[in-house]
């Protein structure tokens, strides 16, 4: 804490557009990805993967795929150490004889190119026993369900809980107050069920990749396309146990969570490497990116939701199953988040009974994505509020406005235990989106549509959902910032050593600007070291969630701070005025009431040495973030196609830090499988095979460039008392709540309701009693 | 194919290729973004699905965007190619406007589908100066970009050409 009071009046940076510091490299193709990157002697290293959901391999033989000119290692499930192990708890062998899902691993391969490699799984020759598969959370929990994991998870459930998450106690079952009560004080009361269970995918443009080099013992050197060495590191040495890594990650092309610890690709490499002696690339083809690659989880869920006359939510019971597909990556984090979000979205609620299951089934196993856990379950959940609003016939943004969390309610986070949400009050916010949006003409009501065109062939409606989230403060994470006082001249250069990926965010920029703010220096003299850590920088997790702005601009803040305070105390015998009454200015310390006495930082710092300021955050979970989203919709009756007319989304950040990056957080909202996943994009599911036939990027619909709608945001800034500039991020959330917006829109353009994600033409023209 | 060399202009450099299946030689199957990534190390253009679909890999081929992943590198033998690396004034080092534009815009979030976008902006505009907002949004159909900077996009062509879609 800074000895000295200072407000950030008056900012110079904060809140202003300023070019990211990577800009010129984007737009020049200089950028550097790991595509761009290799590191001398490298191998390519390959896999071969399962063709079935569900088999046994009966015989293997790789002798010919040796043999071939070029290849220099080929290893199966009996080459790798048994406590290899993938998935929490670890479970899964990462080659294994029992496969699980179409994509499963068999074999690795490494070679001296791509193509040699690729040759050589072509002449593997594997004989296979099919079994039976099981292809959704609710199915694979019926007693005669096959068995994926025998002896190990019986009923296919995954043990619940998460102990790096949760170190007071295994949290899966929400329960607080007395649902009976709740009901019994409720005067409207559904009961539903409702599917998310598509499994749609992030998809990154750049697929997960990875260059790993075995440095002996356990130790290896990772190269890695990921959002987070922190969480790379951390997984990594779950499935390695004993092992240390070294991070360097690069620019990253797109992630939205999804490229984070990329267990599958680190353990092919470190494998190949350690048989090799040689680095060795492990780069994911788009196809493998969308056919094997970490995918939304599925979500189920039955419950029963009680509201009373005044429009509160009293009471909420009942049962969510998570499909974490072949393999649980850590899926029962999601499930904590997903709970808690739940309490906040229904934060005057205080009646709660939600137990939850995680099973595994044949899919592809399921991992992060934006929005973790909290877009699967509020993509249900969020229109069975809907259901219960229109038994009350309650406008949804008066029952948002009613119940959403603000100063003072409780929530049960992902760690189990009960939080107070801070003095937060998100009506305003909601208000004027929904004034922004002309909610109020919109809406016409449950199941009424806003127009409908006069030759009565199309209608539309409009929807709006709500998602806020308490990860704003997750993770203990340091920095150390150094002034480095230039060789000739006075002048100086700062730079941030703390491990911050670049995955599109620009949050490595927004933290310079906080040094340049805070230090009084200008923007172009202020640097942050390459990402990654093991041995060059000091801890930060990883830019997960919406935490970057709290959680990596608190440290910042805290050692430009822990700098001044030196500063002054140095400069304090040379300019004879108390501390309290310098300022920083001009890469110096001067008094305020008599600017004549001037002393450069490079006058108090000893000869070619620099002065180093330290800041660190400490996990706390009390401040709940909000996002209110709005659209309108179109629907041809005739042919069941919707689209998007238009998009608000709204928030109050407490302070915007920096406006551009801030919009396009909003924007990016609206993609990575969030409100498209209520429209055309799903992994399509083949259930005789049980592929996936959305492989490539032509299969996958995605949505181009002359199908965006207009687009709006509406931000206030209401100072929040996060760190010192009172801001927030929102990214995480921003495109949660879309695809239930969809669903009410459709419903409210058709005045049916449309149950089954995504909501194709076929689905909509089902619902319409058509087909 | 009887072609022994092949020869191409890359921004604005000469090269010529041995076809073959030595060491060293472009074997027939290679396409043009494994030459211009590999060989001639311009790695701005990416290679992300390697099937035509997310123009993440788009150079310009003789006044087209192309895909270079969709194109044998035998098949542009004798072709002028404009790659991201050959937008700027190599004497002066000043951006093209599009690309200051996209800076001042902050058209891209991770910039993986950044170079890609601009080909394929520089070429409508080169062919057309002042395109409209629905022969913009054609151009650019092709190109896949997952973190949504299409807005942005949208306000740097906008600058460029004093045109753009209303409302955003
Ligand atoms: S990599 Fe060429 S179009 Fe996708
Ligand atoms: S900016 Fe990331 S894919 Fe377009």
């Amino acid at each position: 804490m800074s000895n000295y009071n200072v407000e950030y009046t008056d900012l110079q940076y904060i809140g202003k557009y300023m070019p990211r510091k990577d800009a010129r490299d984007i737009v020049t193709g200089k950028c550097i990805f790991l595509d761009d990157f290799s590191v001398p002697g490298q191998l390519y290293g390959r896999s071969l993967r399962s063709p079935h959901a569900h088999a046994r391999i009966l015989s293997i033989n790789t002798d010919k795929a040796k043999a071939l000119k070029g290849v220099r290692a080929v290893l199966t499930d009996s080459d790798l150490p048994e406590n290899w192990l993938l998935g929490w708890p670890p479970s899964k062998r990462p080659l294994d004889s029992h496969l699980r899902f179409v994509g499963d691993c068999v074999a690795y391969v490494a070679a001296d190119t791509v193509e040699i490699a690729d040759e050589a799984l072509d002449l593997i020759e594997v004989e296979y026993e099919v079994l039976p598969a099981v292809f959704d959370g609710i199915a694979a929990a019926r007693p005669d369900a096959e068995q994926l994991y025998p002896g190990q998870f019986a009923g296919n459930e995954i043990p619940g809980g998460f102990p790096p998450f949760q170190r007071q106690g295994l949290y899966w079952h929400l329960q607080r107050g007395d649902t009976e009560a709740g009901f019994a004080e409720s005067e409207y009361i559904i009961e539903e069920f409702m599917e998310y269970n598509k499994m749609p995918t992030p998809l990154a443009a750049e697929p997960p990749q990875v260059i790993i080099r075995w440095d002996g013992g356990l130790d290896f050197h990772c190269w890695a396309t990921s959002q987070g060495s922190g969480v790379f590191r951390q997984l990594g040495s779950f499935i390695i146990p004993g092992s240390n890594l070294v991070v360097e990650t690069f620019n990253v092309g797109g992630s939205f969570g999804n490229k984070h610890a990329m267990t599958a690709q680190f353990i092919c490499g470190a494998a190949l490497s350690m048989a090799t002696k040689r680095p060795v690339k492990v780069a994911m083809t788009k196809t493998e990116q969308l056919s094997a690659y970490e995918m939304r989880l599925g979500s189920q869920m039955k419950m029963k939701i009680g509201v009373g006359k005044d429009g509160y939510l009293k009471a909420v019971k009942g049962f969510w199953t998570v499909d974490a597909g072949a393999i649980g990556n850590t899926t029962q984090g999601q499930i904590g988040v997903g709970l808690g979000e739940a309490q906040i979205i229904g934060g005057k609620c205080v009646n709660w009974d939600i137990d939850t299951a995680l099973m595994a089934t044949n899919r592809i196993p399921a991992g992060i994505a934006r929005g973790y856990g909290g877009m699967e379950l509020n993509a249900c959940l969020s229109l069975l509020y809907c259901r219960a609003m229109e038994a009350a016939n309650i406008d949804p943004v008066e029952f948002y406005k009613k119940n959403y969390i603000s100063a003072g309610d409780r929530f049960v986070w992902r760690d189990g235990l009960l939080w107070k949400a801070c003095d937060v009050n998100y009506v305003p916010a909601i208000q004027a989106a929904a004034d922004k949006f002309g909610w109020k003409d919109a809406w016409k009501g449950w199941g009424k549509p806003s127009w409908v065109s006069p030759d009565g062939k199309r209608a539309r409606g409009a929807g709006c959902a709500i998602l806020g989230n308490a990860d704003l403060g997750e993770d203990n994470n340091e920095c150390i910032v150094r002034i480095s006082p230039d060789i000739v001249g006075d002048s100086c250069h700062v730079v941030l050593h703390m491990d911050v990926a670049e995955c599109g965010q620009g949050q490595r920029s927004s933290l310079c600007k906080m040094v340049a703010e805070i230090l009084n220096v200008p923007y172009e003299n202020v640097s942050t070291t390459s990402p990654g850590q093991g041995n060059h920088n000091p801890f930060a997790l990883g830019l997960c969630g919406s935490r970057g702005t709290i959680t990596y601009g608190r440290p910042v803040c805290m050692a430009c701070e822990d700098l001044r305070d030196q500063l002054f105390k140095l400069a304090e015998p040379k300019l004879e005025v108390p501390p309290d009454t310098m300022e920083l200015v001009n890469f110096g310390v001067r008094s305020k009431h008599m600017p004549e006495r001037f002393v450069a930082w490079k006058h108090l710092i000893p000869e070619m040495l620099s002065l180093v300021g330290y800041g660190k955050h400490v996990e706390t979970f009390g401040i709940p973030a909000c996002l209110v989203f709005f659209l309108e919709a179109e629907v041809d009756l005739e042919t069941g196609q919707t689209q998007i007319l238009r998009v608000l989304s709204g928030s109050d950040v407490g302070k915007v830090i920096d406006p551009k990056s801030l919009e396009s957080q909003f924007h990016g909202g609206i993609g990575a499988a969030t409100m498209d996943s209520a429209l055309f994009e799903e992994t399509i599911l083949d259930k005789q095979t049980g592929r996936n036939l959305a492989f490539n990027l032509i299969e996958y619909k995605w949505r181009p460039f002359n199908m965006f709608p207009k687009f709006d945001t509406s931000i206030l800034e209401t100072p929040i008392p996060s760190f010192q500039f009172k801001a927030m991020g929102v990214g995480e959330i921003t495109g949660a709540g879309s695809a239930p917006a969809v669903m009410q829109a459709i419903y409210n353009a058709t005045g049916v309701h449309v149950t089954e994600y995504p909501a194709t033409p076929k689905v909509i023209l089902k619902a319409l009693g058509k087909i | 194919m009887d072609v022994q060399s092949i020869a191409m202009t890359v921004n604005g450099r000469e090269y010529e290729f041995s076809v073959g299946t030595r060491f060293g030689q472009v074997p027939p199957e290679e396409t043009l973004v494994e030459t211009l990534r590999r060989r001639l190390e311009l790695t701005g253009a990416k290679q992300s699905c390697s099937e035509g679909a997310c123009g993440c890999c788009t150079v310009i081929l003789n006044g087209d965007a192309v895909p270079s992943c969709m194109m044998l590198t035998v098949d542009a033998d004798g072709a002028d190619i404009l790659t991201i690396e050959g937008l700027e004034d190599p004497a002066t080092g000043q951006l093209d406007p599009i690309q200051q534009a996209f800076i001042d815009a902050a058209a891209f979030q991770c910039g993986y589908c950044t170079p890609g976008i601009i080909m394929a902006l520089k070429a409508l505009l080169n062919k057309n100066p002042a395109p409209t907002e629905k022969e913009v949004d054609e151009a650019l159909s092709g190109n896949y970009c997952r973190c949504v900077s299409h807005y942005h996009v949208f306000d740097a062509v906008r600058d460029l050409i004093g045109a753009g879609k209303e409302g955003e």
